[in-house]
């Protein structure tokens, strides 16, 4: 899957340990999200989209990750 | 919202549990746990076997060693260090974990399997504690190596 999810962090000015903290989870599994190289589980994608205020189509798009 | 962080454009990235620290004493108590709990294994698995009681007594310790100072680190330490992440199984490195595993599982399969093969044809016979021994140092170290391979590869 494809995301933005690096666009939006950063658009809060966040760090990947400050996501991390929010979302509950490793700085690592932030780092792999970002980088297209792990899928989060559903629950924890619509923890990510809740806490930009979106919905999960607007972080996660279908393709194939680089 | 659950959270909200503050514009901090310059701060250096850290874990949210690297600034704390174990007491020293902390540290003590599980070194002091992990070799009682290593020599008084090692005694057990010596005083079964009386004829080779030092040779037996290294070998408990080798096995016991490991487990033994991991738990006292996890007893004594890591509760003063670390903050289970409150999604933790949703966090990669579960997955990485399973992928290790079942990697390694398949490996140990494969190489009992050529072993076994190997040993039939060649009618050797091998001592069962050492196949054993193999096994677990195999196993051990095949999913470590495994782990640090996955989890270089995706951050790099």
């Amino acid at each position: 899957m494809k995301n933005n999810l690096a666009e939006r962090r950063l658009e809060r000015d966040w760090t990947q340990a400050d996501l991390a903290k929010a979302l509950g989870v490793s700085r690592q599994t932030v780092i792999s999200i970002e980088r297209e190289r792990f899928d989060p589980s559903l629950p924890l994608a619509f923890l990510i989209a809740q806490t930009f205020s979106c919905a999960i189509e607007d972080i996660f798009t279908a393709g194939v990750a680089a | 919202m659950p959270f909200r962080a503050e514009p901090k454009s310059d701060r250096v990235v850290s874990d949210q549990t690297a600034d704390r620290r174990a007491p020293v004493s902390h540290f003590l108590l599980a070194i002091a746990f992990g070799s009682i709990a290593t020599i008084a294994v090692s005694l057990v698995v010596a005083a079964t076997n009386p004829e080779d009681f030092w040779l037996a007594a290294g070998i408990g310790a080798l096995c016991a060693a490991y487990p033994a100072f991991a738990l006292g680190a996890r007893i004594f330490v890591t509760n003063n260090t670390i903050t289970r992440d409150a999604r933790g199984d949703a966090s990669v490195e579960l997955t990485w974990m399973r992928q290790a595993a079942a990697g390694a599982f398949l490996d140990v399969l494969l190489t009992t399997i050529v072993l076994a093969v190997a040993l039939m044809v060649l009618r050797l016979d091998v001592d069962a504690l050492v196949v054993l021994l193999v096994l677990i140092g195999l196993s051990a170290a095949d999913a470590v190596l495994r782990y640090l391979a996955i989890r270089h590869r995706a951050l790099k």
